[in-house]
């Protein structure tokens, strides 16, 4: 079986796919999402094989949401698009699977196929695609928020709650569905500990202290621990 | 003795003459005065000019009182109407004047006790041949075309003086052949040169005041009735200068100026016609007049005034027209000419000057008119331009996203997918049948509606819209294209973008004589720079056809809602 997930911002396409690909005894749709922010949870958690993903969603595009995704636990990605988007024409067809909205049944048997033949994510071609990040998709108790990259001083990752991000606004803490190494690979926040990225633009100073340990201080007061392996991080305290 | 006998006829003269002045004076400030000046040779014209001039003759005989009165002649003024009357009413309306002042002459001077002697009979038959002479003047003028010169003071002195000395031959020689040439005589030896003065200088001041009042008089005349064709002509949608517009135009002109007939071409056709002989004259048809391609030709006025250069309508022998005055249109930008106005009288009637004038300043205003026109026409295609860029805008996306949402449900739920297409062909026909660029609120809102059923089918419970108009709003007039283009950038930018339930607000607000729609969304993603300048386009739309007071403004609390405001007048135009 062939786990599927299905991303599409418009109930009626997405309920229609999903019963076109039901109809396939090899596929299982494990799950269907209405926009990046639920699809981002969602394969963090289920981990599907396939993800039928549309282009044009709420806020974060599918192509935007590539970015967001752990690059080492890709699933493979179809696009499903109403406008043949250049980016993803860029590449031949065969170097990508991308369906046109409305999905016609011939054409998406040919996909259904060439994946039943191979389902390995391709990341030479979500690499390409994804770009770094200027919004994260985040959220507060129920209501869900997409802040600048710029604005977040401190993440980190608290391994009952997940991941964190502190902001220069108004010392503000949101949680987020994207793992620290997405921001390790499309941001410009730095690791200084296993469970800590710190943003440059925010650091005051930093300390040594024993063991090989550091400690950042922030223009917002906040202090962030550097543990011994990321130290070379911070050339400006060796 | 001879001095003091002169005064004694000359003062009371010249007092009748001052008395003449002020009755004549306060007559060109009545309506009757328009008859005595405008050469027309209508009938009620000559009646008037009759029965003024003859009550001058009456009076001139009447104020003679006795002490001037020799023997049974008098010194008198009775000349003065006589001559004034021939003058400006022609040779038949002169004898009348003279023959009726000659009649009443001889029955005023006589009685019973005083039977009527050859002097009453000379007396009557001079001021009946000094009313004909001065018609024979008129009459010889008007055939050489120099009905002008009649109002000149110079002139009519000398006719007065004329018809003076003859007046003086005619008693002299009805005193020889009654056997009473001594008498008569020793009398025109007394009365002969103050009756020749003041005569010839009274007529003569009399007509100076009436040119200088017939002067005042035209052009104020002139000035206000172009001022009325102005103001008549305003309200002609003058988009195009076209055989509907010229025709109004036309007719405007014709009933303010009371010409003839008034004709309005461009370069090659006649565009319309209004007055004696449309029959014949055919608005459509090519440009038969010689006269009208040399205007066009040359870029000059021209004018036959039906005397030295007679006007022969081309299309009919009997054509009533016999004099024209052609003027060229031309457009201001590059003096180039586009047309002609032409005003026509029948052969019967003489060119007002007045209207000579008058014709001429109405080309003016035409041609200002017409480059209005050319400024309006490229203003209403430009508008008509972003109409359709709208349309073009609008069509593929929603047709794509209609046909592909009904796509999606026709298998699992048919009905909904059929009526789905109906509300799509609903929309679609009602693009179709949008023929002007204004519809009724109601109308847009019909069309808004089957938009929204189309995106809701699309967006499901994602999408929530309530609309709350007043019923009573629904016959406003409004652009077409105003509401629907905005409702769907609340979609397209605003609530599409949710993760949430988008929810869109259609509402109304009425004003004294404006109102404002607003367009109200819950998701708050507007800004400047993503206007897809569409609602710009709108704004420019209605600040194009109402003005800079009425437009669209929009207001956005950032994440919480975008309200867009569209304030137009109410009703003033008609769908």
């Amino acid at each position: 079986m062939i786990r599927t997930i299905i991303v599409d911002d418009e109930p009626n396409a997405r309920e229609d796919l999903e019963k076109k690909i039901k109809a396939d005894p090899e596929f299982d749709v494990i799950g269907t999402s209405a926009n990046a922010f639920e699809a981002i949870k969602d394969i963090n958690n289920k981990h599907p094989d396939v993800v039928f993903l549309d282009i044009q969603m709420p806020r974060i595009s599918g192509v935007e949401m590539l970015s967001m995704l752990d690059k080492d636990n890709m699933p493979r990605i179809v696009f499903v698009t109403a406008h043949g988007e250049y980016a993803i024409e860029a590449f031949k067809k065969n170097a990508i699977d991308f369906l046109l909205k409305p999905v016609k049944d011939d054409r998406l048997h040919i996909t259904l196929a060439r994946l039943k033949e191979n389902h390995q994510p391709q990341p030479v071609v979500t690499e390409a695609l994804s770009t770094e990040l200027t919004f994260v998709p985040c959220y507060q108790g129920s209501r869900d928020y997409l802040i600048n990259v710029k604005e977040i001083i401190h993440a980190y990752s608290n391994p009952m709650t997940g991941v964190h991000l502190v902001t220069g606004d108004s010392d503000q803490e949101f949680q987020t569905n994207l793992p620290l190494k997405v921001f390790d690979d499309n941001s410009q926040l730095k690791r200084c500990h296993r469970q800590h990225m710190i943003n440059p633009d925010y650091i005051k100073f930093i300390e040594k202290l024993e063991n090989g340990l550091g400690q950042i201080s922030t223009y917002g007061n906040h202090t962030i621990p550097v543990s011994r392996n990321f130290m070379d991080n911070f050339p400006s305290i060796t | 003795m001879q001095n003091i006998l002169f005064l004694e006829h000359m003062i009371p003269l010249l007092q009748h003459m001052l008395v003449f002045l002020g009755l004549a004076y306060l007559f060109t400030k009545t309506p009757v005065f328009t008859a005595l000046v405008n050469n027309s040779l209508s009938l009620p014209d000559k009646a008037i000019i009759y029965l003024v001039f003859s009550g001058f003759c009456i009076l001139g005989t009447s104020f003679s009182e006795p002490s001037i009165q020799t023997d049974d002649a008098i010194a008198n003024t009775r000349a003065i109407g006589a001559v004034l009357g021939g003058l400006l009413g022609g040779p038949v309306v002169g004898f009348l004047v003279g023959i009726t002042g000659g009649i009443h002459r001889v029955f005023s001077m006589s009685s019973i006790s005083d039977p009527i002697n050859y002097i009453d009979i000379a007396c009557a038959a001079a001021t009946t041949f000094e009313g004909l002479f001065a018609g024979c003047v008129h009459y010889y003028l008007s055939r050489k075309g120099k009905i002008k010169s009649l109002f000149s003071p110079r002139l009519v002195w000398l006719v007065a003086f004329i018809v003076g000395l003859g007046h003086v031959v005619i008693i002299l020689l009805f005193g020889i052949y009654t056997g009473n040439g001594v008498e008569a005589w020793n009398l025109e030896k007394e009365i002969a040169v103050p009756m020749l003065i003041a005569n010839s200088v009274g007529a003569a001041l009399i007509m100076y005041m009436i040119r200088e009042q017939k002067r005042a008089c035209d052009e104020l005349s002139s000035s206000t009735a172009a001022w009325r064709i102005a103001d008549k002509t305003a309200s002609i949608i003058y988009g195009q200068f076209n055989q509907e517009s010229s025709r109004k135009i036309a007719k405007i002109i014709q009933h303010e100026t009371r010409v003839g007939a008034v004709a309005i071409t461009d370069k090659n056709r006649l565009l319309a016609f209004a007055g004696l002989g449309e029959d014949h004259h055919l608005p459509g048809s090519p440009i038969s007049s010689t006269d009208t391609l040399k205007v066009i030709r040359e870029n000059k006025v021209l004018f036959a005034d039906g005397i030295s250069k007679t006007y022969q309508c081309r299309l009919k022998k009997s054509c009533e027209l016999g004099s024209a005055l052609i003027i060229p249109l031309r457009d201001d930008a590059n003096n180039e000419v586009v047309g002609t106005i032409k005003l026509y009288e029948p052969k019967n009637k003489l060119f007002r000057n007045i209207n000579r004038k008058l014709g001429e300043n109405l080309a003016h205003l035409l041609s200002g008119r017409i480059l209005a026109g050319h400024y309006e026409l490229q203003r209403e295609l430009r508008i008509q331009d972003q109409y359709k860029i709208l349309m073009a805008q609008i069509n593929p996306h929603f047709l794509y996203n209609a046909l592909t949402t009904i796509g999606h449900i026709t298998g699992k739920q048919p009905d909904r997918a059929r009526n789905l297409l109906h509300y799509l062909s609903d929309y679609f026909r009602k693009n179709l049948t949008i023929s002007n660029d204004t519809v009724t609120l109601g109308y847009e809102l019909e069309h808004v509606e089957s938009y929204l059923e189309i995106e809701k089918a699309r967006f499901e419970d994602r999408l929530h819209v309530q609309i709350d108009i007043p019923e009573h709003l629904l016959t406003q007039i409004v652009p077409v294209f105003t509401l629907q283009p905005i409702v769907e950038n609340s979609i397209k930018h605003g609530t599409s973008e949710l993760l949430g339930t988008g929810i869109i607000n259609i509402t109304c607000i009425e004003h004294n004589d404006s109102f404002t729609l607003t367009v109200e969304d819950n998701a708050g993603l507007y800004k400047n720079s993503n206007t897809s300048g569409i609602g710009l386009k709108i704004d420019e739309r209605i600040k194009m056809r109402y003005g800079n007071n009425y437009g669209i403004n929009i207001r956005c609390e950032p994440e919480q809602w975008t309200k867009v405001n569209i304030h137009l007048p109410k009703n003033k135009e008609q769908a």
